[in-house]
């Protein structure tokens, strides 16, 4: 199947070659100068997996505070700060990162049949700016400090008046911090797309994964700005004195809600997105049959981004709009139902159709598409006005989104996880102990998260520290905390098995699947080069096209396509696909975490009001710029 | 020998510029935030300016904005001359557009001054948002004067294919915060209306 072994000794020399050429510096020094996707992937991964521990202790402190009622776990101020941290990680330095940083920088490149990004040391800086946010973020959590207004901080909760400390501070500042790395990796994605294709893929030969990546990005690089704009009026309103949310000098309170949810709608599509992406690289890998409808699941992905973009009122029943305007939301909410629908009944239908063997992913998947369709379910009852407004800000609301968050965004990144752990590592996991523990997280999930609807229709309203007994709220509570050590436990045999595996388990080779997609073309864990052979790409399941991985082998034979004349990559024609011209990329680059290390001092200087000092450090960000362009790739 | 035909004249604009469009994009929303909260905030305010604030000036702001639209043309001119090689004219070009921008922002920071000491940010929420607005394109001015002069400091030691890149990007990020300038003077000025 896959290019392994060189077949002469002639390629065996290109190949030595083109190691060489791209071979990172050994030790701590090679991991952070590097420029390597595959690096940079896996940083984000085990990154973002210690912030989702960090989001999960805080969510399991929340359950265990309100398993019983009337408990004193924490202090209700403590209990503010966890939930607040929970939403804010779980969102922004778990789900976003996941699934763009970790496994989009991994396998984005190995999927497009390129050898890096386009713009390999900007990948890197998004790296480092994302774990300086993450520092600086969880800084205030260890001084006491931490955020405490929840993850969408309404003003005037959060206004200076009624929430003087650092806390909120800390939330402006974090948030438009780590955006800019979020910004960074969707701009990187969307030339990369466009630009770094093995020649001959045009658009209709790319796989769903990479146009589900193209939606998350292009609905990053749109909604970002308006958080930024919102965290930045508030930064302002708190610490230099302006008035954009004060209503007794001409501000409007709901100028912050329209601002952030004109980002937090699309931001929910921009979280499950990548999912369908992972959805549809599995389903095929384990069907053996190419996805129904392959062009309507392509432009449903970018399509189900940029409705998101016209919903975001319906988040906003409870404030007192005109009636016409939450129709008007209401309409569009239920349009987003039409490009969802067509997935589902595209993933239903290849299922169906194909030849299902259930290993762990696909349980996975399974898994996803029952939550996907449950929240999906729930979420088309807020178009009804009223019983919208009736459920606001209950446990209701809380079931449905972690229905969709946990359900349809997190049950994927697991199966990828299952699924692409012998790409990554060479390794095959344990089939059964991932089967069980597929099994104890679904059960666990749905025993978590489904008497949170009960409790929201009872009354129960969200982010209270605690509640009376004789409510009939008790026993579904300790349902739910239960559920939430269950899904714990299969998280933990989850990481176990992965783990285990790595050490003990069987070589997996180049493609223990029959993968549909290029990454299994090449040997596991891929080389520095990725691959050895430019490839030959004539549809968009590119590894069951025998004829073109025959041609990769002739030409590697002969020593063509090999591009081992320096770091060197085609690009193409951003349609069509055509070669462009052989670009040569950069490679390895102190720059990058310098500076981030200087932008994370102006955020610094920024939080204890340093202006002047901020100002500096602003200027050393822009005299590290150019040190980073002194450094020009050969003519 | 490498196996490929590569086209002999450039196909397609390079990364570079695809780079620039990303940051232009990202940009140009956040200009498009700012303008829709000036306009959400008026609309629910019955007299606009509000608190006694004047009117902003109407002729003064017009012909700097007209100065610095002016630019344009060097720095697309620049852009061509780049592109056919000619590193002297490209030079030129860059110098004039350069000196014409920084007498700009000198001015535009003075005026900004002033004007703060007329009635100061912390007035209301239109002064909130007139200074912001104001002061982010300034910032982007700001920012589009270094990169000519770092520019200009690369091109003292001639072309390379990644300098003639970097002047096409830089062109186009000028276009750029010249259509912004457009567009926040515009809003500002609609006060007057």
């Amino acid at each position: 199947m896959a290019i392994a072994t060189p077949p002469t000794p002639a390629a065996a020399e290109r190949m030595e070659r083109l190691e060489q050429i791209w071979e990172s510096r050994p030790g701590i020094l090679g991991w952070l100068t590097t420029t390597d996707h595959k690096r940079i992937g896996l940083l984000y991964f085990w990154t973002t997996l210690a912030l989702f521990g960090a989001g999960g202790a805080e969510a399991l402190l929340i359950r265990t505070q309100l398993a019983q009622p009337n408990q004193h776990v924490v202090s209700p101020q403590t209990f503010d700060e966890l939930f607040s941290m929970h939403g804010i990680t779980m969102i922004f330095f778990f789900i976003i990162p996941m699934t763009t940083g970790a496994f989009g920088n991994y396998l984005l490149p190995l999927l497009l049949g390129a050898r890096d990004m386009a713009f390999p040391r900007m990948n890197a800086l998004s790296y480092w700016i994302f774990l300086a946010s993450a520092i600086f973020i969880y800084t205030s959590l260890f001084i006491g400090k931490a955020p405490n207004a929840g993850w969408f901080n309404y003003v005037p909760l959060a206004s200076k008046q009624f929430n003087p400390g650092h806390n909120i501070d800390f939330y402006c500042l974090g948030i438009i911090f780590n955006s800019i790395a979020s910004t960074l990796t969707a701009g990187q994605f969307i030339v990369t797309i466009f630009k770094s294709r093995a020649p001959g893929m045009s658009l209709n030969r790319m796989p769903l994964f990479c146009f589900a990546m193209l939606a998350a990005s292009f609905g990053l690089l749109f909604a970002l700005p308006a958080l930024s704009a919102d965290t930045t009026f508030l930064f302002l309103d708190r610490n230099v004195g302006t008035h954009f949310f004060d209503a007794s000098h001409g501000g409007s309170a709901l100028l912050w809600q329209h601002l952030f949810w004109i980002f937090g709608h699309p931001e929910v599509y921009i979280l499950i997105v990548p999912a369908f992406g992972i959805a549809t690289s599995i389903i095929p890998a384990f069907t053996q049959r190419r996805l129904v409808a392959f062009p309507l699941v392509a432009v449903a992905e970018l399509l189900v981004v940029f409705v998101g973009f016209g919903v975001w009122a319906h988040h906003m029943y409870a404030v007192g709009m005109t009636t016409i305007s939450m129709i008007f939301f209401a309409a569009a909410t239920a349009m987003v139902v039409i490009p969802s629908t067509i997935q589902v009944f595209a993933w239903c239908m290849s299922f169906i159709t194909g030849f299902a063997r259930f290993k762990t992913p696909l349980l996975f998947i399974a898994g996803f598409i029952f939550m996907f369709v449950t929240g999906g379910l729930t979420g088309i009852m807020f178009v009804a006005i009223p019983f919208d407004q009736q459920v606001t800000d209950t446990y209701f609301i809380v079931a449905h989104f972690h229905y969709i968050i946990f359900g349809a965004a997190v049950f994927p990144i697991f199966g990828g996880m299952y699924y692409w752990f012998p790409k990554v590592t060479g390794k095959l996991y344990f089939e059964r102990p991932g089967q069980i523990s597929f099994w104890i997280i679904f059960v666990g999930t749905n025993l978590l998260f489904f008497p949170m609807h009960i409790v929201g229709l009872l009354g129960m309203t969200r982010r209270v520290s605690t509640y009376p007994s004789g409510l009939g709220w008790t026993a579904y509570n300790l349902a739910e905390t239960i559920g939430g050590f269950v899904t714990l436990a299969g998280i933990l045999l989850l990481l176990g098995n992965l783990f285990v595996s790595y050490f003990r388990g069987p070589p997996a080779g180049p493609d223990p699947w029959h993968g549909p997609t290029l990454e299994w073309t090449t040997s596991s864990p891929p080389p520095e080069y990725d691959f050895a052979v430019i490839p030959r790409v004539t549809s968009a399941y590119a590894n069951w096209d025998p004829v073109d991985r025959e041609a990769d082998r002739l030409n590697l034979a002969d020593g063509l396509l090999m591009l081992e004349h320096g770091h060197e990559q085609p690009t193409v024609t951003p349609v069509d696909g055509r070669l462009a011209e052989i670009a040569q990329m950069p490679h390895e680059s102190p720059w990058p975490p310098v500076l981030a290390l200087a932008l994370a001092l102006v955020f610094t200087m920024l939080l204890i009001g340093l202006y002047g000092v901020a100002g500096i450090m602003g200027l050393v960000c822009l005299l590290a710029l150019a040190g980073w362009h002194s450094q020009e790739p050969p003519e | 020998m490498s196996g490929y035909s590569v086209p002999q004249s450039q196909v397609g604009r390079p990364t570079a510029w695809w780079g620039m469009t990303i940051l232009i994009a990202s940009e140009a929303t956040l200009f498009g935030t700012f303008i829709g909260t000036y306009y959400y905030l008026r609309f629910k305010t019955p007299t606009w300016p509000p608190g006694g604030i004047p009117e902003p000036k109407l002729v003064v702001p017009l012909v700097m904005l007209a100065v610095l639209v002016s630019t344009t043309v060097p720095m697309r001119l620049a852009a061509t001359a780049a592109r056919t090689g000619r590193l002297a004219a490209t030079r030129l070009l860059i110098a004039v557009a350069l000196v014409v921008q920084s007498g700009y922002f000198a001015y535009e920071v003075h005026d900004f001054s002033d004007q703060l000491h007329r009635f100061d940010i912390t007035r209301n929420a239109y002064s909130s948002i007139y200074y912001t607005l104001l002061g982010a394109d300034h910032a982007h001015v700001l920012l589009g004067v270094l990169f000519n002069l770092w520019l200009l400091g690369k091109l003292a030691r001639g072309f390379t294919r990644y300098r003639i890149h970097a002047v096409q990007a830089i062109a186009w990020y000028w276009l750029a915060v010249n259509v912004l300038t457009i567009a926040v003077i515009g809003t500002l000025l609609s006060a007057r209306a």
